[in-house]
């Protein structure tokens, strides 16, 4: 039933392309001219069905990450509605390439929000959410990034319930070497493949094999990497810099480390 | 107050085991009155310096970690049994993450152990 775009059983996958293509332009001309409500449900319908296929073309990519991939298709999903509403034709964007970064974030988003590796108590989460903001109030007060003493007497938490909520907001990152890796290698731990001696290694030459993993990813990430390891600024300058938390550079090091490990390993 | 604590650690040479590691040093960070970033940097620490230690740790090993813990800074040696033990590359990449996230990092090698020391300061703010 989803099997317009990206479908398989095209005898011309290009043409088919062209078609969703013209599809879909068609389909928003006539939801911009759409009067009735009714009317425009059933066109925003189909073009949310018209590009399923694309929604589970990207969930798939953060497959064996630990979450359902059901449960992608289905935040991915939320992305390619959004599109759908926001969409402008006039700009002259073909709405697929205005709706896969929307998808994409939407998936990385969930990720970031519900993706822990290790379930963690509601009341943690919710520690987590205050202890991001405290962060940031009192490393804009500060000028520095805050003590767990601090954030305590901010919070009026206990100290070592500041290091519990702080330990779960990392609660992510412990994906890097712990988490079994689902990718090949059945429920084998990432740290167990990194293997004894190997002898082979010492004529690696880790600048040159770190190119191309450093290539390989997100631009932010590695972005964020040059910042903290090569310019030497803290985690709360980059924080303040990219626009993010500071728990978010550390789990995206954290993370993009292990990422880099990995790969000079293998 | 002047006087150094001690505290030791031995968790068996296994990437399962490191979160064990990387909790007790964002502990005994946050006694120091680590910031925030002081704190995350250890834990990578850590967790870096351990990925360079276990791949060449003798199986069913164990790895040593021991805090030294001064009035204002903090080392860690993580020492890890090995059948060929060596110093990683200083030239590596994962040496510059360490020196990057610590103040000093040192390695050595005696007889069949291979020891990553870091050292980190207290960053020089004003106490409450």
């Amino acid at each position: 039933m989803t099997g317009r775009g990206l479908s398989n059983d095209a005898d011309d996958p290009v043409d088919e392309r062209i078609d969703t293509r013209q599809r879909t332009r068609e389909l928003f001309k006539q939801l911009a001219k759409a009067s009735s409500g009714k009317a425009q449900e059933e066109l925003r319908n189909e073009l949310v069905q018209l590009h399923l296929p694309l929604v589970d073309h990207l969930a798939r990519r953060f497959r064996n990450r630990g979450e359902p991939l059901d449960d992608l298709v289905q935040v991915g999903t939320i992305g390619l509605i959004k599109s759908v509403d926001r969409f402008q034709l006039d700009r002259g964007v073909e709405f697929s390439t205005y709706a896969t970064p929307t998808v994409l974030g939407e998936i990385k988003r969930y990720f970031r929000d519900k993706g822990w590796a290790v379930r963690v108590p509601r009341r943690l989460q919710e520690l987590r959410l205050s202890l991001a903001t405290a962060t940031a109030d009192l490393t804009q007060e500060l000028g520095r990034s805050p003590t767990v003493s601090e954030l305590s007497a901010r919070l009026k938490v206990n100290e070592d319930d500041i290091l519990e909520g702080l330990e779960s907001a990392n609660a992510y990152s412990t994906l890097s070497l712990d988490a079994p890796d689902l990718g090949e290698t059945d429920g084998q731990s990432m740290a167990d493949s990194l293997g004894a001696d190997d002898d082979a290694l010492e004529g690696v030459d880790y600048r040159e094999s770190l190119k191309p993993l450093l290539a390989q990813l997100d631009p932010r990430a590695k972005h964020i990497l040059m910042l903290r390891f090569f310019r030497g600024m803290t985690q709360s300058q980059i924080a303040g810099e990219v626009g993010i938390s500071q728990m978010h550079v550390s789990r995206i090091l954290s993370r993009t480390l292990a990422q880099l490990r990995a790969g000079l390993l293998e | 107050m002047s006087a150094d604590h001690h505290v030791t650690l031995t968790i068996p040479a296994d990437g399962a085991y490191l979160s064990i590691l990387r909790t007790a040093t964002a502990g005994v960070a946050a006694r120091l009155d680590f910031t925030l970033d002081g704190i995350e940097d250890l834990r990578m620490a850590v967790d870096e310096a351990c990925a360079l230690l276990l791949p060449q740790s003798k199986a069913e090993s164990n790895l040593h970690c021991a805090f030294d813990v001064g009035e204002s800074s903090l080392t860690i040696a993580v020492t890890a049994e090995s059948l060929s033990p060596k110093p990683p590359r200083r030239d590596g990449f994962a040496w510059t993450v360490l020196t990057a996230l610590t103040t000093d990092v040192d390695a050595s090698v005696d007889g069949s152990s291979v020891t990553l020391r870091l050292t980190r300061e207290r960053e020089g703010y004003e106490l409450p």
